[in-house]
């Protein structure tokens, strides 16, 4: 026991960070566990066995280990796809729900082990990496098992068993929800958010794949797609052009209800105008898939062709092509970049319209007034140091407050 | 749940024609699928949703079509004793909301009076109910538009809402819905956001036959003061610890259409701390609430100040260190004895500083050695030269033996890292 705690303390100090999490697990001895275990209530179950042969500075690892399959909420997202992709019979002891169980905790261990070890904390004999694999490092949970069959793994690796909190797989040793000092979700959420607050707060200290968890473990990203979709939607949807109301022409069920006056509806569909950022720093695959996006999203919500328009915008801006004419629009540029020019040339066209969706990395001027209608920007994330030679101290404006903006990819 | 429409007598059992019999025996295999039972079974969403309700707050439910959100309304309905009237915003007008206008013998004198549509003339005459607004996220804009007037101002047309009325609305999330709804930030500031889920087990019981019963969370009259008591000590503290979580508008494109944090929300938020509180409900159904009305973050912030609110008092633990009670939880156990630390340190006296080792000598005889490292090492860092070392500190040598231990291990891990990175990456 004191073998263990000491190495809780040398995880404690190497990364200080987690500690909260660290001590909020309850250690529960048992041993009917191969090595050690979490479940989803934040207990740790330990086998004395395992404790007394390994060194101190291992179990501080693993201690991390455990701890980070609780925080990165292995067990919800690894039920969640095993409900997706899997033939999920819980009663069942088949081999299938066991070889099942021991990928999902395989593709844990991966996303864990490529990022936490090193700096004081030594990688733990027997861990596995996903160069075990020959796949990238740097992966989520759901991508290795994705990509991955992960057979040829199993027989040396039969043994490995992270519990439930790994996999979302109850085991038998296990004391359950009702059971003495596990967390309620409550708790468990608290403890999550102050380490990520506290990953947050000293941005400097903590490598990057927590800092990542920490930006994200309360508000998970939303695929870009739909969000695109939903903020050129409700751009185009505003009052104003779209679908609404009027009373324009009556309604026709005034008939029916004489001396009330219905309004009827009436639909106006939003002319879209896609400025699209043709500079050297935007790869040609980033357009491509962004341009197609914003085409299916525009009809879907027009459902006419010939109201989409795209501007291409290097430091000039091109002409606006109809998309209707254009089978294949040729998207020139390569040079600068002045979105401002395209901004311009978007309003300046007639007709006039109704959304202007720009698809920019965002190293560029912004237009300093708000434009006369609205605006959607798709950003194409770029690293936050990206110094240019010529001038370091430039820092691109970031977009500005009046338009919707939605990171892509 | 309709009762089985037996067409007539008649049809009913022993029919005449060949076609009767085949009605009425469809009609009893109709009643037998719909004779369930229900049985009692805690249910945190809908407690949130009670509390919320009884609180006078407007409550957004957001859920995928089909997951049983009308249902728990009318469970709600039923056990709160109020008439439900469910108005389904995608197949209205703005004008049923705003009032349609009617034009009389001579506007000019007269105006032109905007007439209630017939569910709020209904309302009003009952003077209490619960008004479903179902279906906000396929309505158009207009109709969202004059929706607000109803949520915000309880006005349909010229008719206001009679404080009895209770409002509930629903709708699908942002990626599932098919057009543009969303709220706008003044809007979604005043509702409390539920997230709606089904239940894998409760949807194969119930189809199975048996329901879930929830049981309501009751308010307890003598809890009432206290209540309101807590709440206000709770948020307030809160807010004064972290005045920048006042207001703050949401800033990016995942977080629109839900809770933030502003003077209005945190009132609601305290409003429900209160009825939470009052009905004795658990922390996890208060997180729901407090989340929903002021958002992720600043609610996750306020219950973990809940948390250290409940830990002891350290100057009470100083005063009887034999008899202190330590919370079990390694976190907060260890919180409890970074406060007394900071206790004695804020005002180093010779017998505070005493104390403090008498509550870690406590600390560890009830429970792990590790979470004492850090607090004693502050505390023998407080020391004075005149004051001796008490007896006490002896009993904590395991623990400086333990530190000892995890300081060497950290040494030999920063020792072996340059010769085993190339070693360690194979395995």
């Amino acid at each position: 026991m004191e073998k263990l705690l000491a190495a809780r303390l040398h995880a404690v100090k190497v990364r200080p960070y987690l500690a909260a999490a660290l001590f909020a697990l309850h250690v529960v001895e048992d041993r009917s566990v191969p090595t050690m275990a979490v479940d989803p209530h934040w207990r740790c179950y330990v086998s004395p066995g395992f404790v007394a042969r390994t060194p101190v500075e291992e179990l501080a690892g693993v201690w991390v280990h455990e701890v980070s399959h609780l925080l990165r909420d292995h067990h919800g997202r690894g039920e969640r796809y095993a409900r997706e992709h899997e033939e999920h019979r819980p009663g069942e002891r088949g081999t299938a729900a066991g070889w099942g169980r021991l990928r999902r905790n395989i593709a844990a261990d991966f996303e864990i082990n490529d990022d936490i070890y090193g700096d004081g904390l030594p990688l733990p004999s027997g861990a596995v990496l996903p160069s075990l694999l020959r796949l990238p490092a740097g992966l989520l949970m759901e991508e290795y098992l994705r990509t991955a069959s992960m057979s040829g793994l199993t027989a040396d690796l039969a043994w490995l068993d992270c519990g439930s909190g790994a996999d979302g797989q109850i085991r038998p040793w296990e004391l359950g929800p009702d059971g003495a000092h596990g967390l309620s979700r409550q708790q468990r959420d608290a403890v999550r958010f102050r380490v990520a607050e506290g990953i947050r707060g000293r941005p400097g200290s903590a490598p990057d794949g927590w800092r990542r968890w920490a930006d994200e473990a309360f508000h998970p990203p939303q695929p870009w797609r739909q969000l695109l979709g939903a903020a050129v939607r409700s751009a185009a949807g505003a009052a104003g052009v779209g679908e609404d109301h009027s009373f324009r022409r009556p309604s026709r069920r005034s008939a029916g209800v004489p001396g009330v006056l219905l309004p009827s509806l009436r639909r106006t569909p939003p002319r879209v105008c896609v400025v699209i950022d043709t500079s050297g720093s935007v790869s040609d695959a980033e357009l491509g898939g962004a341009l197609l996006e914003v085409a299916a999203i525009a009809q879907a919500v027009g459902g006419r062709r010939d109201l989409v328009s795209v501007i291409s915008c290097d430091a000039a801006a091109g002409v606006a092509v109809p998309l209707c004419r254009a089978e294949n629009i040729a998207l020139i540029g390569g040079g600068g970049t002045d979105l401002r020019s395209g901004f311009d040339r978007a309003l300046r066209s007639r007709p006039r319209p109704d959304v202007i969706v720009a698809l920019t990395d965002g190293q560029t001027p912004w237009p300093s007034a708000q434009p006369s209608c609205r605006t959607v920007v798709g950003l194409f994330p770029r690293p936050a140091r990206a110094v240019d030679e010529e001038d370091p101290d430039y820092v691109p404006d970031a977009p500005p407050p009046w338009a919707r903006v939605v990171t892509i990819g | 749940m309709p009762a089985p429409a037996a067409g007539t007598p008649a049809l009913t059992r022993a029919g005449t024609s060949g076609t009767g019999t085949q009605l009425a025996l469809a009609d009893d295999l109709l009643t037998l699928l719909r004779t369930t039972t229900t049985e009692p079974r805690p249910d945190e969403q809908l407690e949130a949703l009670t509390l919320a309700v009884a609180a006078d707050l407007p409550v957004l439910l957001w859920g995928e079509p089909g997951i049983g959100k009308t249902a728990a309304l009318t469970q709600l309905a039923t056990s709160l004793d109020l008439p439900l009237t469910t108005v389904i915003a995608s197949v209205h007008e703005p004008s049923d909301f705003s009032g349609l206008p009617i034009v009389g013998d001579d506007p000019a004198v007269q105006g032109v009076p905007m007439a209630p549509p017939q569910w709020a003339v209904e309302l009003v005459r009952a003077g209490r109910g619960l008004l479903f607004l179902d279906e906000l996220s396929t309505a158009t804009p207009a109709v969202q538009a004059a929706l607000l007037r109803v949520v915000l101002e309880r006005k349909v047309g010229a008719l206001q809402l009679p404080p009895g009325v209770r409002i509930v609305a629903a709708a699908n999330p942002r990626a599932s819905a098919a057009d543009g709804w969303e709220l706008s930030p003044p809007l979604a500031n005043r509702f409390v956001h539920l997230y709606w889920v089904h239940d894998r087990e409760v949807v194969v019981r119930g189809l199975g036959g048996v329901w879930p019963r929830a049981e309501l969370p009751r308010l307890v009259p003598e809890r009432l003061p206290e209540a309101v008591a807590f709440a206000r000590r709770a948020v307030c503290g809160f807010l004064e610890a972290r005045p920048t979580l006042i207001h703050r508008l949401p800033n990016t494109e995942t977080r629109r259409g839900g809770a933030w944090p502003s003077p209005r929300s945190w009132e609601a938020a305290l409003t429900l701390l209160a009825f939470g509180t009052a009905a004795s409900v658990s922390r996890d159904v208060l997180a729901q609430l407090v989340r929903g009305a002021v958002g992720d973050g600043p609610g996750l912030e306020l219950l973990a100040h809940l948390d250290r609110m409940d830990l002891p008092d350290p100057e009470s633990l100083l005063a009887d260190p034999p008899s202190a009670e330590l919370p079990v939880r390694g976190d907060l156990r260890q919180a409890a004895l970074e406060a007394v630390v900071a206790a004695v340190g804020a005002r180093p006296e010779r017998k505070r500083w005493e104390a403090g080792w008498a509550v870690l000598v406590r600390a560890l005889e009830t429970g792990a050695p590790d979470l004492l490292v850090a607090p004693a090492t502050v505390l023998a860092a407080l020391r004075r030269d005149d004051w001796e070392v008490p007896e006490a500190v002896e009993r904590l040598a395991g623990v400086i033996g333990l530190a000892r231990r995890a300081d060497r291990s950290v040494g030999r891990a920063a020792a072996s890292a340059g010769a085993g990175r190339a070693a360690g990456a194979g395995r």
